[in-house]
């Protein structure tokens, strides 16, 4: 399998803080899901934004298909965020002013896709993800583990090569965590690279690989 | 699909929507900017623009007065002939010009020793903008004002008057609106003379385009009068009341645009305070759009776009709010003009002050955003 996520001697501190990563390697081949697994404040959640090139390490590559993004101006690194990668953050992160279905797809916006064209996938991803009917609800009307399930739909309305996810099932039923280890392995059979911090065995379990920090 | 699905949208119009929409969704934001900028207009409007609609009122008040107007008047024989139009003809400066003829007392010829009204021989290529129906005169025609026809006992412009020393009656084909500019020959009778008749001239009227041209083109005036005894002739102008008017717009315009500036960098200082609170309020959003892939230059746009709208709106409810306020008040109101500069000046304010928390917005990085609770 090829390896399009490729991590060599990352080294990253917060300023005025040690360092969380001091010459840190991994690959994330395609097709794989990997569980990202340690204790709090070891810098699981900091690994996943620099993996998704939401911040600049210290020093080392971040190279997404052979390309060092690490080294990219920052518009670059944006429009691989809106093109290429999938998040799932923590919280879901959603906009709380607007419906669902904007949240699933406001990165069409990033990505100069028409929302014309991006709303029939987003209601596809809700149907199939059980959250049809809350389309025009605001994000404060749902449920958590609904809200998990659009930030899901949102990080997968793309296909992107790269899917990060943040605890995703951390705030979910056993039902609704299913439903996300499901959709996170189908991406990866879609030859997607799947990365996933968490602390639930039950998802490590469904992981091809653990890393623990 | 829709067709309208078909067709991909620029990236201005797909902004404008996203900023509209997001402006629409941060209800607080969006109404406390409105609020903030319609206050900045209704403030200026009710102070700085009270007052340059209170020097527009003054300077209209005294250019009512005729600050415009050249009037020469020649005794009977003094040699000033209706040749003297062809030499002010395309002089820079002169906006309206006429020359009458001496006062030929006519009576209506249907009344029996009627009252005598003075009728005039007339001269200018602008006569016609005085006449009713607005036409080019008639040769052998005369046009009364409403003052000449209550003299003469018409009570409409339909009949005829005939000289006192005899000759043909002339027919009173319609009337004459007479301005401040003609005010003192009336009541006025005139037969305008057909193009290439030179005759005797007694009074000559002569308005200027701004009352700054009243000196320099009475000077002119006089040069060109062409009679053998310049004590035959006397030439009034309105030169004093221009200077009280050039006096007058210099010091209350320059009172009302200093009101204007101070209260306007008054306000954008507040406005740019608050908006700088509105838009710290808002990283955790530009946190997530970053993340999701959205570049510095879009998140200053939206940002842009997310106070222009909302401070269009307040800036034109603004505006119109104090203006119906002053009306409602009987103050007198700004020109149209000055409330649409206004708004545009107020909203270009506001996306100015939004400009650097944009930039401070755009530039945090996504990380530290969306862990903000």
């Amino acid at each position: 399998m090829t390896a399009p996520l490729r991590v060599r001697d990352l080294t990253f501190a917060f300023a005025g803080q040690p360092a969380l990563f001091d010459g840190w390697s991994a690959d994330v081949a395609a097709g794989e899901v990997v569980a990202v697994t340690g204790p709090s404040g070891r810098g699981k959640s900091t690994l996943l934004y620099l993996l998704g090139l939401m911040l600049r390490p210290s020093a080392g590559r971040v190279e997404l298909d052979g390309v060092d993004c690490a080294a990219l101006p920052d518009a670059a690194r944006a429009r691989l965020r809106a093109t290429r990668f999938g998040f799932v953050f923590q919280d879901a992160a959603l906009d709380p002013g607007r419906t669902v279905l904007d949240n699933v797809t406001e990165a069409a916006l990033y990505r100069g896709e028409p929302l014309a064209e991006a709303r029939p996938r987003a209601h596809a991803l809700l149907e199939r993800f059980g959250v049809a009917l809350r389309a025009s609800a605001r994000p404060t009307q749902i449920s958590g583990g609904q809200a998990q399930r659009i930030a899901l739909c949102r990080a997968l309305l793309h296909d992107p090569p790269v899917l990060l996810a943040d605890e995703p099932t951390g705030n979910l039923d056993p039902a609704s965590s299913a439903t996300v280890v499901d959709a996170l392995r189908e991406r990866a059979a879609a030859g997607a690279a799947v990365v996933v911090v968490t602390h639930d065995p039950a998802l490590v379990r469904r992981c091809d690989r653990e890393v623990r920090l | 699909m829709s067709a309208a699905g078909d067709v991909r949208s620029p990236l201005v119009t797909a902004v404008l929507r996203e900023g509209l929409a997001s402006a629409l969704a941060q209800r607080v934001a969006s109404v406390v900017c409105l609020v903030i900028v319609a206050g900045m207009c209704a403030t200026v409007v009710l102070t700085s623009g009270r007052t340059v609609a209170a020097e527009a009122a003054v300077l209209a008040t005294i250019d009512s007065a005729g600050t415009r107007t050249i009037t020469v008047r020649a005794d009977t024989g003094s040699g000033l002939d209706s040749t003297v139009l062809d030499r002010l003809a395309g002089v820079r400066g002169i906006a309206w010009l006429a020359a009458f003829g001496p006062a030929l007392d006519t009576t209506n010829t249907a009344v029996v020793d009627g009252r005598r009204v003075p009728l005039r021989r007339a001269w200018g290529q602008d006569l016609h903008e005085l006449t009713t129906p607005a036409r080019s005169p008639v040769p052998g025609a005369a046009w009364a004002s409403p003052a000449a026809l209550a003299a003469l006992g018409m009570p409409e412009a339909a009949g005829s008057v005939t000289p006192r020393t005899g000759g043909a009656a002339l027919p009173v084909v319609g009337t004459l609106r007479v301005d401040q500019r003609l005010a003192a020959l009336e009541p006025l009778l005139v037969h305008p003379v057909p193009d290439g008749t030179v005759g005797e001239v007694a009074v000559l009227v002569v308005i200027t385009r701004a009352p700054d041209d009243v000196a320099p083109v009475a000077a002119l005036v006089r040069t060109v009068l062409d009679v053998p005894d310049p004590a035959t002739v006397s030439v009034t102008t309105s030169e004093n009341l221009a200077d009280l008017r050039a006096v007058v717009s210099g010091q209350l315009g320059s009172s009302g645009r200093g009101l204007v500036l101070l209260v306007l960098a008054a306000s954008g200082v507040l406005v740019a305070a608050i908006l700088h609170g509105l838009v710290m309020l808002r990283r955790r959003d530009y946190g997530r759009r970053r993340a999701l892939g959205a570049t510095r230059g879009l998140i200053v746009a939206l940002v842009l776009t997310q106070t222009a709208l909302p401070a269009a709106v307040g800036a034109a409810l603004g505006c119109a709010g104090a203006a119906l306020a002053l009306a409602v008040l009987g103050d007198p109101v700004p020109a149209a003009g000055y409330l649409l500069a206004l708004a545009v000046l107020a909203t270009a304010l506001a996306v100015l002050a939004a400009v650097v928390p944009a930039v401070t917005a755009s530039r945090r990085d996504p990380l530290t955003e969306l862990r903000v609770p």
